[in-house]
């Protein structure tokens, strides 16, 4: 027969009084620096330093270090010539466009790309998207995030951002998701299963979807806009609270306070994050590169004179966008890409930005665009699995009012501050 | 027969796993790593055995989804052996989801994981005394390190279910129980 939850408790309490004796506690550094991490005044400088040194590490090494003082140099001086001389067909044959070099026409002249963001081959800038940019910037993330999480501070930063996330009708530990979904949203959108209600978990894995963007869409655009990094973020931020916000007011349902352990700090053990980095990364490569190289074909063909379904793409929904957003007809072609891989999809706007159609703040809103208006087609399934019908649908519609809400009203800043 | 791997979110259930079947999942120093149920074989004296990594579950009486599919993993798989893990400096809590399992009649075996930390907090349990009022078998454990791995799985065979009704008793105080309830 099974006891009321009264009487386990007074047995384990028997039990216990038998079995367990607790010793005189000695406060120790640990507890110390346990505790400087969680008090506001000491907490918070601490939190903006951790991040502060995440995000200088992932510029540096991955951005910095592989990306341009390497790969950049691999692909653009020696991999792209190098299939441009020997790969048959030549410029203006589609099969050519498609896997290495699609050109651009300048001056009513077609002309042969010089770096593989332009490019726009499979073999050129898909290859390059994955293995010259995306993949250092999720080797760096998911280091330092292997390291915050073996040593015990993401607990701690939940508790010093509770406050804030309360007001978006969640807690301090939502942070572990969207932390994640900076890495990439497949695992982010899975760790909500640890909030309690529906509508907790229906809030973050909308708010997730449309403002986290991915690691590998970070190491792009860091690679593209470095300058613009601070604004995208600012702007996704305001975004992350002010629909939340608003969501949380219109959402029906509970959000419970939540009783979370903190767990004491530990020296993280070599092997665990070893172990760690190589298992997200292989999962990470495992999904990116046949979604990449696939959209590159789709793109490729759609960009192809003879099939030319992009230029009536753009012909059609240009004014739209313009009109709207702001942004030039062109963007439709990113815009596409992106359904399939934010990464590849940056990296496309990095070859409109290379031909000079866009001014900085058309450039800014497309950045921002792409973060918003879409998640990638792999998160998108994994939404209808893990949400109830409803749910998804309200998470789509949501995602629909944010992007057109939120766009246009970059638009009219833009307008205001006289730079769009 | 199937071994189920239970216990609170953050004990080490997932270094527990990796452990004794070689295969990896993730840990990680924050509860919740484990939501979803990972799988491996492990072998048991010549013979190989399934075990089941449950994500982190405080109780029975289930409140979020980790912990729904932690119930449900516990009920569609009646046959099972329970190790329940326990953080050894929070014996009491731990108590009470392994009561939980032991009530429903499974065979448990108690781990007391972090065994290292009782030490640093200067907390003492004693062992024996724990297994003699349980009535299954409790083994300290640090899964970091591996220690008391090889006296837990020699345990896994030995178990077997315990009427709670005894447990009162041996913990001294069967009428009181009984009429508090």
């Amino acid at each position: 027969m099974p006891l009321s939850v009264d009487e386990r408790w007074d047995l384990i309490d028997r039990i216990s009084k038998q079995t367990v004796e607790f010793g005189a506690y000695k406060h120790t550094l640990k507890d110390a620096i346990a505790e400087l991490t969680v008090k506001p005044l000491t907490g918070l400088p601490v939190a903006i330093a951790v991040i502060y040194g995440f995000w200088s590490f992932f510029c540096d090494f991955a951005g910095t270090l592989f990306t341009d003082g390497f790969m950049v140099k691999l692909f653009d001086e020696h991999w792209l010539p190098w299939l441009q001389s020997v790969f048959p067909g030549g410029l203006g044959n589609p099969f050519y466009a498609l896997m290495v070099d699609a050109g651009h026409i300048e001056n009513g002249v077609l002309v042969a790309s010089d770096n593989c963001f332009e490019a726009f081959g499979v073999l050129t800038s898909g290859l390059f998207v994955v293995f010259g940019v995306v993949l250092w910037a999720i080797l760096a993330f998911y280091l330092m995030f292997a390291l915050l999480e073996d040593i015990g501070y993401l607990p701690r930063l939940a508790v010093l951002v509770d406050t804030v996330l309360h007001k978006i009708g969640l807690h301090g530990y939502a942070i572990v998701p969207t932390f994640l979904a900076l890495g990439c949203n497949i695992p982010g959108v899975t760790a909500t299963r640890t909030l309690e209600t529906r509508k907790q978990r229906f809030l973050m894995i909308t708010l997730l979807s449309v403002f986290v963007p991915c690691g590998a869409q970070i190491g792009i655009m860091q690679d593209l806009v470095p300058e613009m990094m601070g604004w995208i973020f600012l702007t996704l931020a305001i975004g992350y609270l002010g629909f939340g916000f608003i969501l949380n007011k219109i959402v029906p349902g509970k959000s419970p306070e939540i009783i979370m352990d903190v767990p004491p700090y530990r020296m993280p053990v070599m092997k665990n994050i070893v172990s760690k980095l190589w298992i997200r990364t292989s999962k990470f490569l495992l999904v990116a590169v046949p979604f990449v190289l696939l959209g590159c074909v789709i793109v490729g063909i759609m960009y192809l004179p003879q099939v030319g379904a992009m230029d009536w793409l753009a012909t059609v929904l240009g004014p739209f966008l313009m009109s709207w957003f702001g942004v030039p007809g062109e963007t439709v072609s990113p815009l596409i890409a992106g359904f399939l891989r934010k990464d590849l999809a940056v990296g496309m706007l990095g070859g409109l930005m290379e031909q000079g159609i866009m001014t900085t703040f058309q450039v800014f809103t497309s950045v921002v665009l792409l973060c918003i208006y879409f998640p990638c087609l792999a998160t998108f399934a994994l939404m209808i699995k893990e949400e109830k019908w409803k749910e998804f649908i309200g998470s789509i519609a949501s995602l629909v009012v944010m992007v057109l809400v939120y766009g246009g009203l970059i638009h009219v800043v833009g307008i205001m501050l006289g730079v769009a | 027969m199937k071994i189920l791997l239970m216990g609170h979110p953050n004990v080490g259930k997932s270094v527990f796993f990796n452990r004794l079947t070689g295969t990896k999942v993730f840990e990680s120093n924050y509860p919740g790593t484990t939501v979803d149920f990972t799988k491996g074989w492990m072998r048991l004296e010549g013979e190989d055995v399934e075990l089941i990594d449950v994500p982190g579950a405080f109780s029975l009486e289930w409140k979020d989804q980790a912990e729904e599919v932690a119930v449900k993993m516990l009920e569609e798989n009646r046959d099972s052996v329970v190790v329940c893990v326990l953080d050894a400096s929070k014996v009491e809590r731990g108590l009470y989801l392994a009561l939980e399992i032991i009530e429903r009649g499974y065979p448990v075996v108690v781990a007391l994981n972090m065994w290292d930390v009782t030490k640093d907090k200067n907390i003492g349990i004693d062992v024996e005394k724990l297994e003699r009022i349980l009535g299954v078998p409790v083994v300290a454990t640090t899964a970091i390190s591996g220690e008391g791995f090889k006296e837990l799985v020699s345990k896994i065979k030995e178990t077997a279910p315990v009427k709670i009704e005894k447990i009162i008793k041996n913990a001294g105080g069967g009428e009181s129980a009984a009429v508090s309830g």
